[in-house]
């Protein structure tokens, strides 16, 4: 009975270390610093490779396609996810003022829970919708965390040596966390990227495709 | 009354060409065509080409391009491998379908999916010459000097809401497949264009094994 109730608290401690605060240590910068919207990605096109893995009650799901980001003469910005035989899946935009609308989506992906992850995993990719005024910095371990209040809960924007290397939503607990890979500049978009969903339990993954889009 | 009446026949003369494409004019005797089809593709057994594809995003004025290898082997296997700027296999073979990423190789029975089914039988048709009689789109037959087009429009439900049209472009000799082309309602569409094709070469069982 005792190492049962050993096992319990420390399965407790675990649980209740695992879903703390991660960010409670953080201190707020006390010097004035540049705000991270110097690292909104500034981009004519791109287009990546994209794979998504994730587990429905208890059912694994893996699909694959293309997702090309343009932005236009007239400052709207599209997202568009197609398979590899060039089926299109969805096609987003935002306006000039980051309002987001769906030009089209398939029946089959047209859920609103799922089209409200993704326009959000877009939003904080690429910096939309995101209020500068809220903007709070603070420095731990040689990493600078930018945050931003959101409607739900916060997203940091993680930088090293004046690169942003994560972004991270939270609320209480971790939601989604972006990993970047490298840029070739301050405000490209990375070569690769990767979208950690903590709760809704998929992965979406990046890659870059450099030279076959055409005009 | 007479300015009506030439209105409606000035409507009848465009109305005939409305649904011709550029440069094609409507194939006269239709017989004559499916016996020619039939005849050239009753020695097909393989097919090995080439491909390029172009998906054209029509309102961002893009282009989207990629290359790879095909291979039909009657009566209904398929393979299309996507070899740059991605990794992507599709392999059909019968109901049973294979496709692999980078990452993941998944097996589908399409006997259960309608709109899969559709979609592998329309690309084994237009293949083995038979797509004239494919119950999912109406087609209509154009020619001109090097080619034979095939305007197939889907009548059902699933294919309505995946293809506005789907061209597909003939050798006027060989009755072989040169170019595939299909339209989405949004406008956008994807460009197949195989080149280097060999007719009745071999091509090992194991391409359409679906594993």
């Amino acid at each position: 009975m005792k190492v049962y109730l050993r096992l319990g608290s420390l399965f407790f401690l675990f649980a209740f270390f695992s879903c703390a605060n991660p960010y409670k240590h953080l201190q707020q910068s006390k010097s004035a610093s540049p705000s991270a919207m110097m690292f909104k990605p500034q981009y004519d096109k791109v287009l990546y490779r994209c794979v998504v893995n994730g587990r429905v009650a208890f059912k694994k799901f893996h699909l694959s396609g293309l997702l090309f980001f343009k932005q236009l003469p007239d400052s709207t910005t599209r997202a568009v996810f197609q398979n590899e035989m060039g089926f299109n899946f969805f096609d987003f935009e935002w306006s000039k003022t980051d309002s987001f609308q769906v030009n089209k989506i398939i029946d089959q992906l047209n859920k609103p829970a799922l089209i409200k992850v993704l326009e959000k995993d877009m939003n904080l990719l690429l910096m939309k919708n995101i209020h500068p005024e809220t903007e709070t910095v603070f420095k731990q371990n040689g990493q600078t965390y930018y945050r931003f209040s959101l409607d739900k809960g916060v997203a940091y924007y993680i930088a090293k040596d004046k690169t942003l290397s994560s972004i991270e939503n939270a609320g209480k607990t971790k939601v989604i966390t972006i990993s970047m890979g490298e840029k070739r500049q301050k405000n490209d978009m990375p070569i690769s990227v990767l979208f950690n969903h903590h709760k809704a339990n998929f992965r979406i993954q990046l890659t870059k495709i450099d030279t076959d889009v055409d005009e | 009354m007479n300015k009506l009446l030439s209105l409606l026949f000035l409507l009848l003369i465009t109305g005939t060409t409305w649904g011709q494409p550029k440069g094609y004019s409507t194939v006269k005797n239709m017989q004559e065509f499916q016996t020619a089809m039939a005849k050239a593709n009753a020695t097909l057994q393989t097919i090995a080409s080439d491909f390029n594809q172009i998906k054209n995003l029509s309102l961002l004025s893009d282009k989207i391009k990629s290359k790879g290898k095909f291979y039909f082997k009657k009566e209904d296997k398929v393979r299309i491998e996507y070899t740059s700027p991605y990794t992507y296999l599709l392999v059909m073979n019968g109901v049973q379908v294979m496709v692999k990423d980078e990452q993941k190789t998944s097996k589908i029975n399409a006997r259960g999916n309608k709109a899969m089914q559709s979609v592998n039988r329309i690309m084994i048709d237009c293949m083995r010459g038979t797509v004239l009689s494919n119950p999912d789109f109406k087609p209509a037959v154009f020619e001109n000097t090097n080619s034979f087009m095939l305007a197939l429009t889907p009548v059902t439900p699933e294919m309505k809401k995946m293809f506005r049209q789907i061209d597909v472009y003939l050798n006027k000799k060989s009755f072989e497949v040169t170019r595939l082309t299909m339209a989405e309602q949004g406008g956008d569409f994807t460009d197949m264009n195989f080149i280097n094709t060999q007719r009745n070469t071999t091509v090992n069982e194991s391409l359409f094994k679906v594993r």
